[in-house]
């Protein structure tokens, strides 16, 4: 577990000392707050509503997350393999695991602080009408999964390849994938979709969330896919073994 | 398997390495003894850094096996590389980090804590020549210096056995006198693996030499031991006095002395005086009977030298096919 801890730590220091991470952070700062307050079409403007909810921000905030993740894990096992320092760090007595589960985690705590700086929203719609805090607390909830889980792909992507480029829009292709193409597929290959390729959507367990209602299937659902990927991740590191 | 070797301190035993069709390593068995500096020797592409990979634990072996201190490579690789220091070709080590910041990070993943992680970061800054250098950014440091954050990583844990490779590629020549010196220091209380394809730095680093050619180890021993095998054929420089003219009569007379093979000229010179330089093959010593046969044909032996194989012919003559 050392191991876990200390990589988690290096990758937050990193991502914050580069300039991605607050590039990132501002576009998903004024991204999330431009369609926050404006909306896509004119009849989501959050001033002609006169509603106060967030509802705007947990319907568009995802979208933002699945572009910017992927730029802030593209470096994750990418940059590391093409500068060499992946084999010190592999041949450090640590296992695999530890190394894809700490650098996972140090993007989650950029994820937590980007979230964070979105409470000014809750904050400006508590100042002007009462929101339900309950729907807020668990849109946040799905937001932190739903991230986790787009960390968890972008580290994954990384790992396959050493150009950061590659593993961006590798990245980027298979969060937005999972976000909105597997609903759009589905309905294109069924008239009727079955239940069961209804449950990959990412939609389908984030909605909830954003309505306050906190399923603990949804919940493990999230968790699921992150641990498929960072099972993913540690074999494409393990397949030096065996190439 | 075999009889257990106390002194050794890695037991490599017919490694093989495939990559796919391509056969890295075939077989390759050696061991490095307790407390000595073994230099990996061949030329690019020959199998060193794959063997080094190996025993690292970064690579697994497509067969073969390794005992590092009594523990099997491959069924405990992570005790295997609690006991050993490793700097890996071109020290790939994070240029954005201060060094402070990357050793303490080094330390951390290798279990220490704070003050001790502190006091384990002065030793070996101290001991590797960095202590000054704390402060700087790695990637601002000169090779040399770089190269010693790279020794000071390896070091943190204090391993019984460092694993170098190619340690002084990339230098200039002040820095690679200076890398060697440490390391040969540090093989005091070490055993030491290090590969290169520089031959004067075998010599005045290594206490043994394994030299892998095309994936096979095709010499093991003590440079001076290597020297003294290749010179073993009795090849041998003669030089008598005589012009060029008698260089074929002289020629055929050696060659039909007891014990010689074959007779050459090499070279004939007329400074200070007329001599031929001659090169006799034989399968025997025979120095005593080339000095009488200079003597009753009444010429002068000028030279008598055993034409001996130095690193560099040894190295030429094993990876040249």
């Amino acid at each position: 577990m050392r191991g876990v801890i200390t990589i988690a730590r290096r990758e937050l220091g990193v991502i914050f000392d580069s300039p991605i991470a607050y590039i990132a952070s501002i576009v998903f700062l004024v991204g999330t707050g431009l369609l926050f307050f404006f909306g896509v079409r004119g009849n989501e403007d959050f001033f002609a509503a006169r509603e106060a909810t967030l509802r705007p921000l947990f319907e568009h905030a995802p979208w933002v997350l699945a572009v910017i993740l992927p730029a802030v894990t593209m470096r994750l096992v990418a940059e590391e393999r093409k500068s060499g320092t992946l084999e010190l760090l592999v041949t450090l007595p640590v296992d695999d695991w530890e190394i894809v589960v700490g650098k996972l985690l140090g993007a989650v705590g950029f994820l937590v602080v980007a979230l964070a700086m979105t409470l000014v929203f809750p904050l400006i719609v508590a100042s002007v009408g009462s929101p339900d805090l309950g729907a807020a607390a668990g849109g946040y909830l799905g937001l932190f999964l739903l991230g986790m889980a787009f960390i968890a792909l972008g580290l994954m992507t990384s790992t396959w390849t050493e150009n950061q480029i590659v593993a961006f829009i590798l990245g980027l292709l298979l969060c937005v994938f999972f976000w909105t193409a597997t609903d759009a597929l589905i309905k294109l290959a069924f008239e009727q979709p079955p239940a069961a390729l209804q449950l990959l959507d990412f939609r389908t367990h984030f909605g909830a969330f954003a309505k306050g209602v906190v399923d603990l299937r949804d919940v493990l659902y999230f968790l699921s896919v992150t641990a498929v990927a960072v099972a993913a991740s540690t074999h494409a590191l393990k397949s030096r073994h065996w190439r | 398997m075999g009889q257990h070797n106390d002194s050794a301190m890695i037991e490599v035993r017919d490694l093989a390495k495939n990559y796919g069709d391509f056969k890295a390593l075939r077989g390759v068995s050696f061991e490095l003894r307790r407390g000595e500096i073994l230099g990996l020797l061949g030329p690019n592409g020959a199998g060193k850094s794959t063997t080094m990979k190996i025993l690292t634990g970064y690579l697994s072996a497509s067969s073969g096996s390794v005992t590092v201190d009594g523990l099997d490579l491959f069924a405990d690789s992570r005790a295997v590389r609690e006991r050993i220091g490793y700097l890996p070709e071109s020290t790939p080590i994070y240029g954005e980090m201060l060094v402070q910041d990357y050793l303490m990070y080094v330390a951390q993943m290798r279990g220490f804590r704070g003050s001790e992680a502190r006091d384990r970061i002065a030793a070996v800054t101290k001991r590797v020549g960095i202590d000054h250098r704390l402060g700087s950014e790695v990637g601002a440091l000169s090779k040399g210096l770089r190269q010693r954050v790279g020794l000071a990583q390896a070091l943190l844990h204090d391993p019984r056995i460092l694993i170098l490779d190619e340690p002084t590629s990339g230098l200039d020549p002040n820095q690679i006198v200076e890398i060697r010196d440490l390391i040969r220091s540090l093989g005091e209380e070490r055993s030491v693996i290090l590969s290169t394809h520089i031959l004067p730095e075998v010599r005045q680093t290594c206490d043994r030499l394994v030299i892998i050619h095309r994936g096979e180890v095709v010499a093991d021993g003590t440079p001076e031991a290597l020297e003294a095998e290749m010179a073993a054929d009795h090849a041998l420089l003669v030089g008598v006095t005589g012009s060029r003219d008698d260089a074929n009569s002289i020629v055929d007379a050696l060659r039909t002395l007891p014990g010689v093979d074959d007779a050459s000229l090499a070279h004939a010179s007329t400074e200070p005086f007329e001599h031929l330089l001659l090169e006799v093959s034989a399968r025997e010593d025979v120095r005593r009977a080339l000095f009488r046969w200079a003597a009753e044909g009444e010429r002068e032996l000028v030279e008598l030298r055993r034409k001996r194989m130095d690193l560099e012919g040894i190295f030429q003559s094993l990876t040249q096919t």
